[in-house]
């Protein structure tokens, strides 16, 4: 599509009178590989192409996307997305096209397009083999890799002309263990904007040895307690809790909306201290990265709360707009299917300066989370949960064993505040967000923390009933 | 939406059957979109979409290829043929692999409501201001509406199979949903109201936006409880939450895996006498229906568990060929973009005796669970789950008081085990149905 046809396009979108309007291309190829009972099952491979269409006026706005994208049908979806938020009439002068520049480029060396299937499935068996080799326990092994290409070409009335590729692969592996009646699971991944080069870095069997160890691990767990307890979340563990307990809080939709408890809070100590918070798009090959979001803005690096302070929220354009003030670079969107909303990117918390065995060490009776799962919150309330995927009990400073069935609820603001230490040390995890029933790549990470007590809900005795039985 | 996908297919298969030997299949979905948000009366969102798009699976030599497109250029059809064919050939064959053969006619069904294409978009955005209204007006202390929302779909789904099965149908819905926000001395609460139903007509915007409301209102001024093993009321809503893990252990796929808790459980009792569960695809009016599944197979009841028993599983051809079955009409279609697996359709327990208030009043202490987070941690593979939950406190058989930021664990097997009273009344959240459950007793972490 050339500028003059967009250009027609976008003038079409504002005739029914607008302040602004945007057109979304996209053409996505994937290619995903799943794994299991031991051999290559399904290989999939497909082409997703359409556009959409966005007009805002006022605080008003409609989409339109189709995936007809001939110039005719994208000027049909121009007017009825033109219509739908229609007020005031304004005939709009030609656009300039400009394309802001990104502040990182992120080469991809080996285009997966490049690479044939074998070497993809050989990645795939090889995470599968090294999963099925760690212990006789292992009952099935479901290897899924999967490769995007995506082009997208934004622009906007405000002259905004952005044409980008984004190069996505990821490899996931799901072990389950039996012995007796128990049957337990693990899961491990990892994901990057990469080509085929994620795996110089990634080793697959590494990927799949790590789930299958944590399946094979949590056969002898025990049910973790129940109860309120100190908490030490091990840098390798990732970052779901940050995302839960105060990521989703600073999205500037939720914030305007007052559907937030951080909303009006900017320049108020809503976490400890110790606690600086950072959203941050450019960091090279993370998974939550890219030039530019998706309304053509360049990616930046945000710093949320500083020192437990609230510092900035995440904007996208029609919020920034709303506040008369520009873009954070958090516009984005699953597809073509979606207008953009106000979405992390790689966030995490800043390391400190203790060292990560040391934390352990100052914990009496706590519980070690080595490795979380997936997680929730209600931004209105501050209330979240996260799954414990690998946790371990901590008695007087020592590791003692592993627990499993474990989430931890809290309240954003309130687990801030009762951050105690912060490590030296930093990890990363990867996962797709969803919000509003879009999801992205995400990256969150931190390093150790300490905090001073969250409600673990387990199914194992409750501490204080524990504490209480050993004394009789 | 064209007519001419018959072509297309025809075209499609031609050239498979000019490269390789073996089967293939075309899945061509196209649909129809329209939503609308509304707050404080204004428009906020307006959502118009249309998408269409061809899947194409071919087995050769007993092996499995599939690609998609949603371009439907002669360029992008003959790149989807290469796909499938080549990605078949990387794969790894096995027995299991084959299409299903035409069925001599598929059951006539209601899936279309023209009605609902005929109402105006102002009347539509009207029902959604509607919903909102009868939400603000319920109570005072309703003071944000997040969204309030009208929605509808139509859609047409097409398969074509060089066994020359051949199916299509039209099919809609519509609905409303609403979440708001109630406000007292400091502290929010939300509240979330939905109804989904094939006809326009039996949309009713108050219900939608009194049960919002209701929600959000009566969750003022939770608190935590101290940690306890007690006996747990599930509302319909809760219940139905569940099935996303539950659905995995009737998958026939997962038994096959070593995935579902229920493996080697069949004609034994795994759930409280009273648990009768059912998958039925061709239930009439609701939205899981269709008179043919993913990959032409007709759809129909299938009873999961019987007064406790389990029955049997659901089944995809492919399942069904390995267990040595028939398909139970359950190789589900997310979209053209992925093959038919084994899924639900409308999936319900069925009605008990007891009425909720008689569940209610037989418990001294104990907890109705209105609302769960985390449900996505739950493990499927063990039937495993803790989840943070929120609620209303029973206390001498009454709802005395709001509870929220604690968790609740165990296990979905043993859960079904301890089920001891069902409700007498079904309430269907989309395709998903459940009356109020009473849980024995639950483990809760609380201060």
């Amino acid at each position: 599509m050339d500028k003059k046809e967009i250009n027609e396009i976008l003038k079409v979108a504002l005739r029914h009178g607008a302040d602004f309007a945007e057109l979304f291309w996209e053409h996505k190829e994937t290619t995903a590989i799943g794994c299991e009972e031991n051999r290559i099952e399904r290989i999939l491979s497909g082409i997703d192409e359409g556009a959409g269409i966005r007009v805002i006026y006022d605080s008003s706005s409609s989409y339109a996307y189709t995936n007809d994208v001939t110039t005719k049908r994208l000027l049909e979806v121009a007017e009825l997305a033109g219509k739908a938020a229609q007020k005031r009439e304004r005939f709009p002068e030609s656009i300039s096209f400009y394309t802001p520049k990104a502040a990182l480029e992120f080469p991809v060396k080996i285009p997966p397009q490049d690479v044939k299937i074998e070497a993809k499935t050989k990645k795939v068996l090889a995470a599968n083999n090294a999963a099925r080799q760690v212990d006789k326990r292992i009952r099935q092994v479901s290897v899924g890799y999967q490769d995007v290409r995506q082009n997208v070409t934004i622009a906007n009335s405000e002259g905004v002309f952005v044409e980008d590729l984004r190069t996505r692969t990821r490899l996931s592996v799901n072990a389950v263990a039996t012995e007796n009646s128990i049957v337990q699971t693990g899961y491990n991944s990892a994901g990057g904007v990469m080509g085929f080069e994620f795996f110089d870095e990634n080793d697959p069997e590494t990927i799949g040895e790590n789930a299958a160890k944590r399946a094979v691990l949590m056969l002898s767990a025990q049910n973790a307690p129940t109860g309120r307890m100190p908490v030490v979340m091990a840098s390798l563990a990732g970052g779901t809790m940050i995302h839960e307990a105060c990521g989703h809080g600073l999205e500037a939709d939720l914030v305007q909306k007052k559907l937030s408890v951080y909303a009006n809070k900017i320049g108020e100590q809503v976490a400890s201290q110790l606690v600086t918070v950072i959203d941050d798009g450019l960091i090279p090959g993370k998974y939550g990265s890219f030039r530019y979001d998706d309304e053509g803005c360049p990616a930046q690096k945000t710093t949320l709360i500083e020192k437990g302070i609230l510092k900035e929220y995440m904007y996208d354009y029609q919020t920034a707009t709303h506040e008369n003030r520009k873009s954070t670079g958090n516009g984005r969107r699953e597809s073509y299917h979606s207008r953009p909303l106000p979405r992390m990117r790689n966030t995490y918390i800043v390391p400190g300066t203790m060292n990560a065995d040391g934390i352990v060490k100052e914990v009496k009776d706590g519980l070690l989370v080595m490795a979380m799962g997936g997680g929730q919150v209600n931004t209105t309330t501050g209330d979240y949960v996260f799954d414990v995927a690998e946790g371990y009990i901590i008695k007087d400073g020592e590791v003692q064993y592993p627990v499993r069935g474990a989430t931890l609820t809290g309240n954003g603001p309130e687990t801030l505040q009762l951050v105690e230490m912060i490590g030296s040390d930093f990890g990363y995890a990867i996962g797709v967000c969803g919000k509003a029933g879009q999801g992205v790549p995400v990256a969150d990470a931190q390093p150790t923390i300490a905090v001073k007590e969250l409600i673990v809900g387990g199914r194992g005795d409750s501490q204080k009933r524990d504490t209480k039985i050993r004394r009789l | 939406m064209h007519d001419n996908y018959e072509r297309i297919a025809e075209q499609v298969l031609g050239r498979v059957q000019q490269r390789v030997r073996g089967q293939a299949e075309v899945f061509i979905s196209d649909s129809q979109e329209m939503k609308v948000d509304v707050a404080e009366k204004k428009v906020e969102n307006m959502l118009v979409a249309q998408e269409r798009g061809l899947g194409l699976r071919v087995i050769a030599g007993q092996r499995l290829g599939y690609a998609f497109t949603s371009d439907l250029s002669n360029f992008a059809l003959e790149r989807v043929v290469e796909q499938a064919i080549y990605n078949a050939k990387e794969s790894e064959p096995d027995s299991g692999w084959e299409l299903p053969l035409p069925s001599g006619g598929y059951p006539v069904m209601k899936l279309y409501d023209d009605e609902t294409f005929a109402v105006s978009v102002d009347e539509k955005i009207e029902l959604a201001r509607n919903i909102e209204e009868s939400a603000r007006a319920f109570d005072a202390r309703v003071r944000i509406t997040e969204r309030s929302v009208y929605q509808e779909a139509k859609y047409r789904v097409s398969i074509f199979n060089s066994l020359g099965l051949n199916g299509s149908f039209l099919g809609s819905y519509c609905g409303g949903y609403a979440v708001v926000v109630g406000q007292e001395n400091g502290d929010s609460q939300t509240g979330f109201g939905m109804q989904y139903d094939l006809k326009y007509k039996e949309l009713n915007a108050q219900k939608i936006g009194r049960e919002a409301a209701e929600k959000a209102v009566r969750m003022l001024g939770a608190q935590k409880i101290a940690s306890a093993h007690l006996p747990v009321v599930l509302d319909p809503y809760t219940v139905t939450s569940f099935f996303s893990v539950l659905q995995t252990a009737f998958s026939a796929e997962a038994v096959m895996k070593g995935k579902s808790f229920f493996e080697g459980q069949e004609q034994k009792q795994v759930a409280n006498p009273q648990v009768t569960i059912i998958d039925d695809g061709a239930m009439p009016y609701k939205l899981g229906s269709m008179p043919f599944d993913g990959e032409g197979m007709t759809t129909r009841q299938t009873v999961l568990i019987k007064d406790g028993w389990l029955q049997g599983f659901l089944h995809s051809n492919y399942t069904a060929k390995k267990f040595g079955v028939s398909s139970t009409g359950n190789g589900v279609r997310g979209s053209f973009k992925s093959t038919p697996e084994v899924g639900i359709t409308n999936f319900y327990i069925s009605e008990g005796t007891s009425t909720k208030e008689q569940i209610i009043k037989e418990i001294t202490k104990g907890l109705y669970i209105t609302d769960v987070m985390g449900m996505h941690t739950a493990n499927p593979v063990s039937g495993d789950f803790s989840l943070g939950v929120s609620g209303l406190l029973i206390e001498n058989g009454e709802l005395t008081r709001p509870v929220k930021g604690i968790a609740v664990a165990g296990n979905l097997k043993e859960l079904l085990m301890d089920i001891d009273a069902v409700g007498n009344q079904v309430v269907f959240y989309v395709t998903k149905g459940a009356p109020v459950l009473r849980i024995k007793a639950l483990s809760i972490s609380g201060d």
